[in-house]
């Protein structure tokens, strides 16, 4: 090959080297940027006041008298709103009260026309009697025609009344004077500005479909509600609400850390990812109580004890293969054996959810640790041996120690997997909804786990559009935490590695 | 060290005598679910020391864990068939069922979808992939997309049983696993029909209209609703009487139960 074509080459390669670093880094960037940011507004986001109403009657936290001060200035925003619908509904039942005051006189007068006519009728005046009959059946009709207009008037004023209030339940919560709802989602209104904001957009418009055109896929038009209230006792009401909003609703920059340790309310809508969390570091701990004894154990018997031969590359053959195994086999294999088989809990429980996780695992800390203990020099062991050390004294002293870093690279590596696993723990182990468990109910009872509750929540939950903000929540917390895990074992392995070499 | 581990586990030990919890586990349907959970949420507030995990696996998978024993509670949104019944009975279990909610069938579609009233036959021919655009049943040009649920729920059973007439869904459906995803896909396609329970309809998806009826808490309970069903929730026989799950089964029977059935948008058993 001539230099210039070497050289090019080189040079070609070294770009494309750089190109795919750069591919990862922006890939990397995609990813992650999202999930901090998003993830992020689970923790800090502008607050409103039913925020602290939330953590206040629900987790007993904040200033109560401070928090009541404002709430009385939040309600004394709100009451003109609330007045303005009581109005609008005394308008409305007064207008057909005297509609209805209208068509009794009218149908009274025509009942005695009926009575006049008949008196007529029999002193043999036909003609006026027939007059007397012409106006009762023209008051009748009018009477008719009062009635129809009354309903048209609940029509055309209960009607759009009544979404307004659904829509403006939905922003502050129940009406005053209302019986407190069952459902805790319903006895708070928005809790953050962001969704504060989509619901006043609900109440200020309504949305209808355009099908006119029979070719082609409708077309959302929106209209302005208050179209349907001009010249009646709403119409401030809009305008009002509109400019008021953030009397009504306080929204503060919260701090929320608490997002981690709180328990959730009414499946998420409120509170926070406790027991979500509690559920994957129980698990992960869990499946490496079982996974690392095994594995490393393994790896010794693999590289020191075991001699060389078909049995022992048919063993390693398995155990690369087992790496391969999707999880989800894992997850069946673990319901099928450990739940339904042998039975270590009487339902999906941590117990056989570490169980499951460890088998997973094991392949990875097994292989991690015979690299690093085939790793470690010759010579250490020779020395040992020569100065009279038994093997097992020898590996425990001296082969284990100097593999220790590899080994927990392996570890570390491993953990963040079962941490971040969903499908051997859905038949195993977790569940939508639960409390935090207590250390020794690991062994009988199920937990929510991250991964499993973000799946969860964006496919399953009922209202899942009310809390994404939860969802990235989840994803940011679960990624921290397995982020925090390699860091505190690169730590931990430069540690031990500079006590070794020092 | 040793000692160490010895008192460790010897607080454990204790802490557990001393804190058997009473633990519901339930498992089963996505349609159920919300009802489950708001039931779960509910009774553990009143009762702190209780324990209730709610998994929303299908209804198949809670028939499964009922059978294995792995559960105490499965909900399912379609009845236990024969083979399940004889499962359970096989394995000393007797399933007892407690009807806690009705639910229709929606057919859902986008909501810029300009087809408003469609017959059960039409919606059977549209999943058999007979009917494969939307300009066929009075719509725009447009492919139909169909989404179905997976063959382990019960919602799948009831349309299967109810629209389908047991004939296999043909042409190229698409199948998901929950109630929220159906709503996921129908909200993200303009030209996609599917089906689901009725706590799942909001304002991003179109409830059709199906032989002329709208799909409503009163046409579902007075059976005019053409595709609407009863919601489980079996028990291993019935539960002893005044226990933690006798409690839980029976907050449907509540006012404050059937509050909770209905404004998660499903239809409570009996209207009071």
């Amino acid at each position: 090959m001539r230099l210039e074509t070497r050289k090019l080459l080189d040079k070609a390669f070294s770009g494309l080297g750089l190109i795919s670093i750069a591919v990862m880094a922006i890939a990397l960037l995609l990813i992650l940027t999202p999930i901090v940011w998003r993830g992020s507004k689970a923790f800090v986001f502008k607050g409103t006041i039913e925020h602290r109403r939330v953590m206040l009657e629900q987790f007993h936290r904040g200033n109560a008298e401070k928090f009541n001060k404002d709430y009385a200035e939040v309600v004394a925003a709100r009451a003109p709103i609330y007045d303005m619908l009581t109005d609008f509904e005394a308008g409305t039942e007064q207008r057909v009260s005297s509609i209805e005051t209208e068509m009794d006189a009218k149908k009274e007068r025509a009942k005695e026309l009926k009575a006049e006519a008949r008196v007529l009728k029999r002193e043999g005046q036909t003609e006026e009697a027939e007059k007397l009959e012409a106006e009762e059946d023209r008051l009748k009709d009018e009477a008719k025609a009062l009635k129809t207009q009354i309903s048209e008037l609940k029509e055309s004023r209960t009607e759009p009344l009544e979404s307004v209030i659904d829509a403006l339940q939905e922003l502050f919560g129940p009406m005053p004077g209302q019986r407190t709802p069952v459902l805790l989602r319903q006895q708070y209104g928005q809790t953050r500005w962001d969704r504060t904001l989509v619901k006043l957009h609900e109440v200020l418009y309504t949305e209808e479909w355009d099908y006119s055109n029979a070719d082609a896929m409708g077309i959302l038009i929106e209209k302005p509600r208050i179209d349907q209230f001009i010249g009646t006792e709403m119409e401030s009401f809009f305008p009002y609400l509109e400019e008021n909003i953030s009397e009504m609703m306080q929204p503060r920059r919260t701090f929320y850390w608490q997002f981690i340790t709180d328990k959730s309310k009414d499946s998420h809508i409120f509170g926070g990812i406790w027991p979500e969390v509690l559920g994957t570091i129980y698990l992960t701990i869990g499946a490496m109580i079982f996974a690392i004894p095994m594995g490393v154990i393994a790896a010794i018997y693999l590289c020191e004890y075991a001699k060389e031969g078909r049995i022992i590359s048919f063993i390693r053959i398995c155990i690369s293969t087992l790496a391969g195994v999707p999880s989800i086999v894992f997850g069946l294999f673990g319901l099928a054996f450990f739940l339904n088989t042998i039975q270590v809990s009487d339902s999906k429980s941590v117990l056989a959810g570490s169980l499951t996780l460890s088998l997973l695992i094991l392949p990875t800390i097994i292989r991690s640790s015979e690299e690093a203990i085939l790793a470690v020099p010759r010579a250490y062991k020779e020395a040992s041996l020569g100065l009279g050390a038994s093997r097992w004294h020898t590996v425990l002293t001296v082969i284990l120690p100097a593999a220790l870093p590899g080994i927990l690279t392996g570890i570390v590596i491993s953990m963040g997997r079962a941490a971040g696993e969903t499908a051997p723990i859905i038949f195993t182990a977790a569940v939508s909804v639960g409390a935090p468990l207590k250390l020794w109910q690991t062994l009988s009872q199920p937990t929510p786990a991250l991964p499993w509750n973000i799946y969860n929540l964006c496919t399953e939950h009922e209202a899942v559009d009310e809390i994404r903000h939860v969802q990235y929540g989840m994803v940011f917390t679960l990624v921290a935490i397995v982020l925090l895990l390699n860091l505190g074992a690169i730590l931990m392995r430069a540690r031990i590695s500079k006590k070794l070499r020092g | 060290m040793k000692k160490q581990i010895f008192a460790f586990a010897a607080a454990v030990a204790v802490a557990g005598a001393a804190g058997a919890s009473e633990t519901i586990v339930i498992d089963g349907s996505t349609t159920v679910g919300p009802i489950a959970k708001a039931f779960a949420e509910y009774y553990m507030a009143a009762n702190p020391e209780v324990n209730i995990t709610v998994s929303e696996s299908g209804s198949g998978n809670g028939a499964k864990a009922m059978v294995n024993g792995t559960c105490d509670v499965a909900i399912m949104s379609r009845p236990m068939k024969d083979s399940e019944f004889k499962a359970a009975a096989d394995g000393g279990a007797q399933p007892v069922a407690h009807v806690v909610a009705l639910d229709g069938l929606p057919i859902l579609v986008h909501p810029s979808n300009p087809v408003q009233d469609l017959t059960v036959e039409q919606v059977r021919k549209i999943f058999l992939g007979e009917i494969s655009n939307w300009s066929e049943v009075g719509g725009p040009n447009k492919e139909i997309v169909t989404i179905s649920r997976d063959t382990n729920s019960g919602t799948y059973e009831t349309f299967a049983g109810l629209v389908m007439n047991k004939e296999k869904i043909g042409g190229k459906c698409e199948y998901v696993g929950s109630n929220g995803a159906i709503r996921q896909r129908v909200q993200s396609t303009p030209a996609a029909i599917g089906y689901a329970g009725l706590g799942f309809v909001d304002k991003t998806v179109k409830a059709l209209k199906v032989n002329g009826i709208y799909p409503s808490a009163e046409t579902v309970q007075t059976g005019e609703y053409p595709v609407a069903r009863p919601l489980f929730m079996y028990t291993n026989r019935y539960p002893k009487l005044g226990s933690t799950l006798y409690q839980f089964v029976t907050i449907h029977l509540t006012e404050d139960g059937q509050e909770m059935v209905e404004e998660i948008g499903f239809v409570p058993v009996t209207a009071y």
